[in-house]
């Protein structure tokens, strides 16, 4: 099992001048560290206009920066919002393929197509087609990475014959990956041969389920890459103390304000009924899967909160039923004092990594 | 922290419906008719929403017109505009202002409910490319809506959020949690329109609609149901939420 950062970036009113900074200094700190204790990816998400809970629309800026005080730490492009109002998809293919090469080629991409009516309406993006859009988008980019020259005429977007540069570092091309949030969509994942980037916790029994259909899906895909990324990875919450209950507590607190930040925000689901938007997407999603009045034992039992442990024996469990990769929130708005986020991470580098076989230095 | 709402509470307290008790009985209700709007609203909003609820982000509005073809008081028609907010970690709908097309609906809606309602007439009409509903008051058009152009969706589409009311409770403010179960037999989508809002008709001065969203009519069966939560209006709902049963 490998281990990853994930960060929205969300930024606690009062904002001030340097409020924002301090997120993102604090953020580039975390990330340092957590290649020195061998983690194995950071990701950063694409979000537009959501207040307090995401000020991160340039994901690609935050990884390049990210690369630049790192060695080995894989950067997660994403999720890159493949809808033609956010990204041009000759724009993703050329900033994918920058920071690519400025990291050594240490970059994964994420892709998606936003859940929130705030930032859908916000570029005015019409939420019936943004699952075709995206489709079109993840059969073009892994061309337009390995193409000497590239052409294309479809449904959201065309071009005639370019040469798009720079090339990639990697080759073929970087490993891709699917945003799952509604169930079923890792099956799209899987019928391209993309990863499946889990972006909801679920029930162990549940989750285990998906993953082996996934698994047993992927075998028959026809991808869209140069080849097939058959990995599953899911979030999480990361709070690491030696003091059980004081970490189930500050834990807690960091995902229930996590989930209240998230809740603020307007679904699509919320406010445009669409068969498009099955689900509430990831934000309602979290609030009731990890504390919601509905969460059961076994989902807070498989929250990374509290003591080495405990927390080893959730991985272990997920582990168990099939998940490659998990990636943490490691701080929500501040509230966990940068000194506390940071002697969280070294102890889960210490008691908990080694349980595992992560990259060992 | 998320922006709340700040409501005088003071200042609109005179005119509070008054509950007559929080053992209101559920009717349910076969068959009913719903035309939502949605909107986006300019900010400013915020001093209509009490300092228990946080706004949306983006602000936005919600107008709902039911028609009920059979309740304990006959057959009537309610349209209210909702100020979509949180209650904590829920989506709610504040109700601004509503307007009900009988006497008996209105004694009934302010004492069991809690509604901010007054009577008024309430017109639903359905057409070929839209399903359009029209609201007047004391000889004026307060509200003329439209779901334009509607296409069938699944019931399973649409999620109505619940709504919550302010009113006087044993002679405090309260608000008042309003959670209708919905049985979709019907629904459909189309693009949302409003012809005509006196926003000042709807206790809703500061409301100005900026950017349409969305519009859909549905049949279900529904119900006004017994009331389940009750939430000091000045406190976050987080501590100020009272169980009733």
């Amino acid at each position: 099992m490998k281990f990853g950062l994930f960060y929205e970036l969300s930024v606690p009113r009062p904002w001030t001048r340097e409020s924002e900074r301090t997120v993102y200094d604090n953020a580039l700190e975390q990330v340092k560290l957590a290649d020195e204790l061998g983690f194995d990816q950071v990701w950063a998400v694409e979000h537009h206009f959501l207040e307090e809970y995401s000020h991160c629309p340039a994901p690609e800026l935050f990884l390049t920066a990210c690369a630049m005080v790192t060695k080995r730490i894989r950067v997660g492009f994403g999720i890159v919002v493949c809808v033609p109002q956010f990204n041009h998809p000759i724009k993703i293919a050329e900033r994918t393929a920058v920071l690519d090469i400025l990291s050594g080629g240490r970059v994964e991409v994420g892709t998606g197509r936003s859940a929130t009516w705030t930032e859908l309406a916000g570029f005015n993006a019409d939420p019936d087609s943004t699952k075709k859009s995206w489709d079109e988008f993840v059969r073009c980019l892994p061309k337009m990475w390995t193409s000497d020259k590239y052409e294309f005429e479809g449904e959201f977007w065309s071009m005639p014959r370019r040469t798009i540069l720079p090339r990639v570092y990697q080759r073929p091309h970087p490993p891709m990956w699917v945003a799952v949030t509604s169930p079923g969509t890792e099956l799209d994942a899987a019928d391209r041969g993309l990863g499946s980037l889990g972006l909801t916790f679920g029930q162990f029994a549940e989750q285990e389920t998906r993953i082996a259909e996934y698994r047993r899906r992927i075998q028959l895909c026809e991808p869209v890459g140069e080849f097939v990324n058959d990995q599953v990875s899911t979030v999480n919450f990361l709070y690491c103390h030696e003091d059980e209950a004081a970490g189930l507590k500050t834990g807690r607190r960091m995902a229930d304000y996590f989930n209240y930040l998230a809740t603020q925000l307007i679904s699509v689901r919320e406010t445009y009924p669409s068969k498009s938007y099955p689900s509430l997407g990831l934000l309602p999603q979290l609030r009731r899967q990890a504390t919601g009045p509905d969460s059961g034992e076994q989902a807070g039992e498989g929250l990374c909160l509290g003591g080495p442990e405990r927390i080893t024996r959730a991985l272990k469990r997920w582990e168990s039923v099939g998940v490659d990769r998990v990636n943490f929130l490691v701080n929500t708005a501040e509230m966990i004092p940068q000194t506390e986020v940071l002697a969280s991470l070294r102890l889960f580098g210490r008691e908990v990594m080694p349980a595992f076989n992560g990259r060992k230095d | 922290m998320p922006l709340f709402g700040e409501l005088e509470i003071d200042a609109v307290a005179p005119a509070l419906p008054q509950l007559r008790d929080l053992d209101t009985e559920a009717w349910e209700i076969p068959k009913a008719e719903i035309v939502q709007v949605a909107y986006e609203v300019a900010d400013g909003t915020r001093t209509l929403l009490p300092r228990a609820l946080h706004p949306a982000i983006p602000e936005y509005v919600t107008f709902v017109v039911t028609r009920y073809p059979e309740s304990p008081v006959g057959p009537f028609d309610l349209a209210q505009l909702r100020l979509m907010a949180r209650a904590g970690v829920h989506p709610r709908g504040y109700v601004l202002g509503a307007v009900a097309s009988t006497d008996a609906a209105v004694a009934a809606l302010r004492e069991r409910w809690g509604y901010p309602v007054v009577r008024g007439e309430v017109a639903f009409r359905r057409y070929h490319d839209r399903v359009a509903s029209t609201v007047r008051r004391g000889g004026e058009t307060i509200l003329d809506i439209a779901v334009v152009d509607p296409e069938v969706i699944a019931g399973g589409d649409l999620q109505y959020i619940h709504a919550v009311t302010l009113a006087r409770v044993d002679g405090a403010a309260q608000l008042v949690q309003v959670d209708p179960h919905y049985t979709v037999h019907r629904a459909a989508r189309g693009r949302a329109q409003v012809g005509r809002f006196a926003a000042a008709a709807w206790n809703a001065a500061a409301v100005r609609l900026t950017t349409p969203i969305s519009a859909s009519a549905s049949t279900c069966d529904t119900d006004l149901p017994r009331i389940r939560f009750v939430m000091d209006p000045q406190i976050p709902v987080v501590s100020g939420t009272k169980k009733v049963r």
